[in-house]
């Protein structure tokens, strides 16, 4: 295996100055991930995921510190659009149907129409959406929303997927159902994944390492190895390594 | 759908108790006028009727100006706000001296352009433009500016350049902006042009009809201005709620 990291984060800080006051929101943050890895950023709320992955995607500068991706810049890689990005919100535009929705960045990319109805039933298939495919995102559920954004961001097979808490809108049946997609298309793919989640289960389930940050200011205070076979089954869920990792990781957590 | 009826039958009924009370001269017990003074709606339905080609002979030439200063102001105002939106440098003081315009009363407005324009529509045109400007340069500007929470983001995760992100994200953001902005206007456009008749040289339209009738003390016809007035006003913002409907179906205001 190549050891070259594809994603090098080295003492990265981000400090927001709200109103002429500074907050911290991540101090001193150094990460290696490797391709085809699947990483997820596990937290309490406040404790700097989201603009982690914001800096990693080029939306955001840090303070100090620096991100390399496969010797680039965050942002070259942004311009060769290699990031597929499932925002905290679903971000869907409300004038463009379901099946719309998910075939703007291919659009934006020019990809053949052909090609882009074939992804786009594929991706609706997995979804579940397929009767909704001509709905406008008003007259979705919040969760059909979010299963639209994440349909979104694979559309376009990204060499890296950043997801922000992608699946915390939704029900436990369709969270499990697609944490084991989510699995399916990564192990085809081997794209690598950057996950973030409040989840410690899901974390465990989905995840090669766990990255548990703690807040105030933000800091990586443990990375831990997952260490389960693969594939992953839902039985792997009731197993004793799975709770011993799950108690690992809840002891890991500083002062929440 | 019951409450949608009940929406339409409401309203219905409250303006037919009102029509009749009227009829019935309720009115005029009330507030102690004579007949002459406040025509019943019969009289003022036959006035119409009677007076058809006059009335809307006048109705015709307001409502041209109307529209066709709404169309100019809008369409000025819609252009500030997108050049507000592309370049914030300059466009931000064209907003801001739109927005000025909007504080001028049309009673002045309007003399000060029978003296720029020769001809009764000239003037007409020129006091609904202005009129009608400052509100769809800043309701738009809104709407190209106001975007949902990381829709930006999104456009940039694909490296899209701006004129993407205008075609395919603040174009069809703003258009719920845009017809709030339209059906504002309709009404104004209407009020603007009438009222600017008041003071035009030329001796036609509804402004000058509703005028000249009352300066005359023809209340019946008069009357019959003012409800053909209200009447067109009423017409032209059904279309274009209708139009929005079919334009902007996606919206959660349409559901
Ligand atoms: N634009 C901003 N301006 C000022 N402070 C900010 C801004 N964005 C985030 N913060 C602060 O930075 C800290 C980290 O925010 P961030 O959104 O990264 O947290 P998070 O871990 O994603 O939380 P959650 O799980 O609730 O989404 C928070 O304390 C927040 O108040
Ligand atoms: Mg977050």
């Amino acid at each position: 295996m190549n050891n070259t990291p594809e994603i090098t984060i080295k003492n990265v800080s981000m400090v927001y100055n709200d109103k002429g006051r500074d907050v911290t929101a991540l101090s001193n943050v150094s990460l290696e991930i490797q391709k085809g890895e699947f990483i997820s950023l596990l937290g309490p709320s406040g404790c700097g995921k989201t603009t982690l992955l914001r800096i990693i995607a080029d939306l955001l500068q840090p303070t100090s510190g620096t991100v390399e991706v496969c010797g680039k810049s965050p942002r070259e890689v942004r311009l060769e659009k290699k990031y597929g990005i499932v925002f905290q919100s679903p971000v869907l535009y409300d004038w463009r149907t379901v099946r719309k929705n998910i075939c703007l960045p291919l659009e934006l990319m020019k990809i053949d129409k052909a090609e882009q109805n074939n992804r786009v039933d594929a991706l609706l298939e997995m979804i579940g959406l397929e009767k909704f495919q001509n709905h406008y995102p008003n007259q979705l559920s919040g969760g059909m929303q979010q299963r639209v954004g994440i349909a979104r961001a694979l559309a376009i097979q990204p060499e890296i997927l950043l997801m922000d808490e992608p699946f915390s809108a939704l029900d436990e049946f369709t969270r499990e159902k697609l944490n084991e997609d989510l699995l399916r298309i990564w192990r085809k793919t081997n794209k690598t994944v950057i996950f973030v989640t409040h989840s410690i289960a899901e974390s465990v389930f989905l995840s090669d390492r766990v990255c548990v940050l703690s807040p105030h200011p933000g800091r990586l205070s443990a990375v831990v190895d997952i260490d389960l076979p693969r594939p992953r089954t839902k039985e792997m869920r009731e197993s004793p390594e799975f709770f011993n990792l799950v108690t690992k990781i809840r002891n890991s957590f500083e002062g929440v | 759908m019951m409450k949608k009826k009940s929406d339409i039958l409401w309203p219905l009924g409250f303006g037919a108790v009102f029509l009749i009370i009227w009829q019935l001269y309720g009115f005029h017990r009330l507030l102690d006028l004579k007949p002459f003074q406040l025509p019943v709606p019969s009289e003022i339905i036959m006035t119409i009727f009677k007076n058809l080609e006059k009335v809307s002979g006048d109705c015709l030439l307001t409502v041209t100006g109307a529209i066709a200063g709404m169309a100019i102001g809008s369409a000025i105002g819609f252009a500030v706000a997108v050049t507000a939106t592309l370049f914030p440098k300059w466009g931000y003081g064209g907003l801001t001296v739109i927005s000025a315009f909007n504080a001028i009363p049309i009673v002045a407005l309007s003399p000060i352009m029978n003296r720029w324009f020769s001809t009764g529509m000239g003037q007409k045109i020129g006091v609904v433009t202005v009129v009608t400007m400052a509100a769809m340069a800043i309701n738009a500007y809104r709407g190209l500016n106001d975007l949902k929470p990381f829709s930006l983001d999104l456009m940039s995760s694909y490296a899209a350049d701006k004129r993407t992100v205008f075609f395919r994200l603040r174009l069809p953001s703003c258009l719920p902006s845009v017809f709030t902005a339209l059906k504002i206007n309709i009404t104004s456009a209407m009020i603007a042009a009438i009222v600017s008749e008041y003071f035009a040289a030329s001796t036609s339209g509804l402004g000058f009809g509703i005028k000249d009738s009352l300066r005359k003390a023809e209340m019946a016809m008069g009357w019959s201005y003012i409800t053909v007035s209200a009447i067109v006003g009423i017409i032209l913002y059904l279309i274009i709620q209708a139009v929005e409907r079919r334009a902007i179906k996606w919206h959660a205001s349409q559901k």
